[in-house]
């Protein structure tokens, strides 16, 4: 167990806990875009920062990413990182001035409009998409490419369509709406601005409905060692 | 450093502007790079503040020169660091067309102020520093521009990007870059960045003495990141995967390269100018390419399966290697030009074992072995009779292999003596302490001055002990006999394993190419070349006995001059190489703000457990799994640094 203080609070809390949450654990609420209780926690968006005083020394970090130690002290709502909660929602706001929640995100930590301009885009590079892929579909159909020193790329979510099995998780998860996903007359499309897949869906031999891609269920039923004839009937007839 | 108009530098300013030039006081002790000074740069910017030596120097020209660099190292990772730098670089730009507002530069600084503040990288939360900086202290700069609405020219700056680590590794490898490739499992473009720099990765991931890892900004939080083993994984997994690289092809050349030995310097040579399209032939007196990763290490550190792949994807790069090829006996240098090879590189190692200085070494008694000789016995697979007691003489890493080798070979009684103390031993740490834990017994402070032999055979040594004196000019303190101290040691076999130096009987004429002191080959340190005109040499033969990194280093560098030598008809330093030099004296290692590491130590690597390492060669240290490499690669601070210069005029 370790011992710190949260908002004033002394609080005990598992080693290897984040901030997050023991915080929430505590019922302090940390406002998070880039967070997901059931990925690798990642930093990205910053929004979740908090103040956190070391050894005397006051610093900024993400919350979902840094693991609580002994005696340190946590401010959720300190000035110092309000202010830099306020300065991540302006820029995320920026980039992304279209998304539903971002525009949420942005307007409870207190911005309503970014002073600056940037290039729009409808991509905010968060990876739960990727992360989702990876961790719970088992797949990586999404990578990221970071940019670096004589790497000559921009940073950006790689699409690999022999990888993608067609179950949409990261248009579920995405938070601007920069993937999506749509069914019509036996088929499904994924896309995003630049690539698209689209896939068979599978028809039920009972209600004759088109239930899931032929591609996703090949994939379980290969997981999950069932005999071939297993997903002709949808779990509705089933 | 000379004397300087401005200069604010880890938290320390000196502002000698409107003063005039004889009253400028001098920067000294800043601790900034010596390369360059006031003769050869107007103005110097990085991660921890800027110098201006000359008036006339436009500040906010040079901060968004040196943000536009910035911006192309930023990875993307975190929004505050990515977006952020986007919109300082634009701004910036935009005050330099001459449309900028005064409320600009509140954005700046609240930019500025906001990404050191909040970035999820060292990088990122040094790298405004500078920027905030030039807003205290420059600010009527900005605000001059702003007013004058109109666009000022735009200065050429000159660049360098490195890291603690990147500087510490002799071949620069970028590590935070593949680091951070590995972390988001792009392993193949991972690899193809450390190929770059590095032509064996699977065995610099085995064997480097990691030198980066010394330099690890992590080691003051918690402890290094493992920088070989994440290097070893991608290698690793590459192979496992049955993967080979993709290459571009080459333009063809028809110029011909020939290179004397297929150690690590002659391979790092060969794949380079064959990436270049040369056409390059390696002449190697062995059976077997390595050079001393084949013959110098054990195949416990080192499989020979793992050298051999690496080699191989060498050669299909295009480079050939004729075995059993020795110049001086089979082929003769001079021979070479006439088959109209338009360069020669030297790479010959350092193979031949130093004498100890004993009586009767030289006798050929059966059971006195050369370390050198020895290992390469043990790494062709020759049959090697196990004895009862064996002494090996040295302290360094070759005396070490010889000694677990003869354990491994069923030797019963094993042996170091070493002439210093343990502190002074050269060997690596870590393999010392293997040794040790595999049952080698080390005795210090002791040599042996005769050996011993009945009918021809070895029967033991007579040897002394010894005291440590003053610090000699290796800073090692230097053993001195003691006088009556003399005791015999009984053995089998005596391996002397002291030092090696190159062989350089086959140089067909001695004042052709100037040889060193300690009889190694002379070349120009940048430039790797020799007296000799179109003769180059690198690696061990010039050095002396180093390590694989240094080798490998040498090697790529003389592909470069090669290179030069061949398109221009001379090596003149370059660009790259003079800013090497600019950045020594620097310590790249400090900033300004710490940041805050939560603790997370470093990931280990299992070993072969010590009774199953007997009787054979199998690998010792186990590599990454997936999920520990990926564990190790977040560890990863990322302390890129940013240079920007402005030459003088």
């Amino acid at each position: 167990m370790v011992e710190l203080t949260i908002d004033n609070q002394r609080v005990r809390v598992k080693k290897g806990t984040t901030i997050l949450e023991a915080a929430d654990k505590f019922n302090i609420t940390i406002p998070t875009l880039c967070h997901h209780e059931n990925l690798t926690p990642l930093g990205s968006c910053r929004l979740c920062t908090v103040e956190v005083i070391v050894n005397g020394i006051s610093k900024l970090t993400t919350a979902c990413t840094f693991p609580v130690e002994q005696g340190i002290e946590v401010r959720t709502t300190s000035q110092k990182a309000l202010e830099a909660r306020r300065l991540a929602a302006e820029l995320l706001l920026a980039k992304c001035p279209t998304s539903a929640k971002i525009k949420s995100l942005a307007q409870e930590i207190g911005v309503a409009k970014p002073r600056i301009k940037v290039r729009e885009e409808d991509c905010i590079l968060c990876e739960l998409c990727v992360r989702t892929c990876r961790e719970i579909v088992g797949r990586q159909a999404l990578k990221f490419i970071n940019q670096g020193l004589n790497q000559r790329v921009e940073p950006r979510i790689d699409f690999l369509p022999d990888m993608c099995i067609g179950c949409g998780s990261c248009a579920y998860v995405c938070p601007t709406g920069a993937i999506k996903m749509e069914d019509k007359d036996g088929t499904r499309v994924v896309y995003a601005r630049n690539w698209e897949k689209d896939f068979k869906l599978k028809k039920c031999k009972v209600c004759g409905n088109y239930w899931a891609p032929e591609e996703q269920l090949e994939y379980i039923r290969g997981k999950l060692n069932l005999p071939p004839d297993f997903f002709d009937v949808c779990p509705n007839c089933r | 450093m000379g004397k300087v108009v401005f200069s604010s530098w880890a938290g320390k300013t000196v502002d000698n502007r409107g003063l005039g030039v004889k009253q400028h006081a001098y920067a000294e002790d800043l601790g900034l790079p010596s390369g360059y000074d006031h003769t050869e740069a107007a103005a110097f910017m990085g991660w921890d503040g800027f110098v201006v030596w000359d008036e006339k120097v436009n500040v906010v020209d040079m901060v968004h020169a040196y943000i536009k660099e910035v911006q192309k190292v930023c990875c993307g990772e975190c929004m505050v660091g990515y977006i952020g730098i986007t919109v300082l670089a634009d701004t910036l730009a935009r005050i330099l067309d001459g449309k900028g507002r005064e409320k600009d530069i509140d954005l700046l600084q609240w930019l500025a102020n906001g990404i050191k503040e909040n970035a999820g990288c060292t990088f990122g939360q040094t790298a405004p520093i500078p920027i905030i900086d030039s807003i205290k202290y420059y600010r009527d700069e900005y605000l001059k521009l702003i007013k004058n609405k109109k666009a000022v020219p735009k200065s050429n700056y000159k660049v360098m990007v490195t890291a603690p680590c990147m500087e510490a590794c002799p071949a620069h490898l970028d590590i935070p870059g593949y680091i951070q490739l590995i972390r988001n499992q792009r392993y193949r473009e991972s690899l193809s960045l450390i190929r770059n720099g590095v032509c064996l990765p699977s065995v610099i991931g085995r064997v480097c003495t990691a030198p980066c890892e010394e330099a690890c900004r992590r080691t003051q939080y918690d402890g290094r990141v493992c920088i070989r083993l994440l290097k070893r994984y991608v290698a690793d997994w590459e192979m496992n995967s049955g993967l080979t690289p993709s290459s571009a092809k080459p333009r063809k050349s028809k110029e011909k390269v020939a290179i004397i030995g297929a150690g690590p310097a002659g391979l790092a040579c060969s794949y380079n100018l064959a990436l270049k399209g040369y056409q390059v032939t390696i002449f190697e007196e062995l059976s077997v390419a390595g050079g001393m990763a084949a013959v110098g290490i054990p195949q416990y550190r080192l499989p020979t399966k793992i050298l051999e792949r690496d080699i191989e994807l060498i050669q299909k790069a295009g480079v050939e290697i004729r075995l059993n090829t020795k110049i001086g006996r089979d082929l003769e240098m001079e021979g070479l030009w006439k088959d109209d090879y338009k360069a020669i590189f030297i790479a010959i190692g350092a193979h031949k074992g130093r004498k100890m200085g004993a009586e009767g070494e030289d006798n050929d008694y059966e059971g006195f072995v050369d370390g050198m000789k020895f290992l390469q016995d043990v790494n062709l697979g020759r049959v090697i009779e196990p004895k009862n007691r064996v002494l090996v003489v040295g302290g360094g890493d070759v005396a070490v292999d010889c000694a677990r080798s003869c354990l491994r070979l069923g030797f019963r009684d094993v042996n170091i003596v070493y002439r210093r103390s343990r502190v002074e031993m050269p060997a690596r740490k870590a393999e010392i302490e293997e040794a040790e834990k595999e049952g080698v017994k080390i005795s210090y402070l002791v040599t042996p001055t005769k050996i011993l032999a009945r009918d021809g055979k070895v029967i033991g040594a007579e040897c002394i002990k010894m005291a440590l004196g003053e610090p000699d000019s290796s800073g090692r303190r230097r053993p001195i006999p003691i006088k009556g101290s003399e005791f015999v040691m009984k053995a089998d076999m005596i391996i002397p394993a002291i030092g090696q130096q190159p062989d350089l009987s086959f140089l067909p004429d001695r004042n052709q190419i100037k040889l060193a002191k300690q009889m190694t080959i002379e070349t120009d340190t940048t430039t790797c070349q020799t007296s000799g005109e179109g003769i180059f040499a690198g690696g061990d033969c010039v050095t002396g006995p180093a390590v694989l990194i240094d080798a490998l280093a040498s090697g790529n560098r003389t592909a470069q001059s090669i290179d030069q030598y061949i398109r221009k008809g001379k090596v003149t330093q370059g660009e790259d190489s003079k800013l090497e030099s600019a950045v020594k004296g620097i310590n790249l290692s400090e900033q300004r703000e710490q940041e805050i590491v939560p603790r997370e130590m470093p990931q280990i690597t299992s070993q072969l457990s010590l009774k199953k390492r007997f009787g054979n060669f199998r690998e010792v240290e186990n590599g990454f799994n997936t999920e520990a490499a990926l564990e190790e690669a977040k560890r990863c601070l990322r302390c890129y640094r940013v240079m920007v210069w402005l030459p003088a005029k």
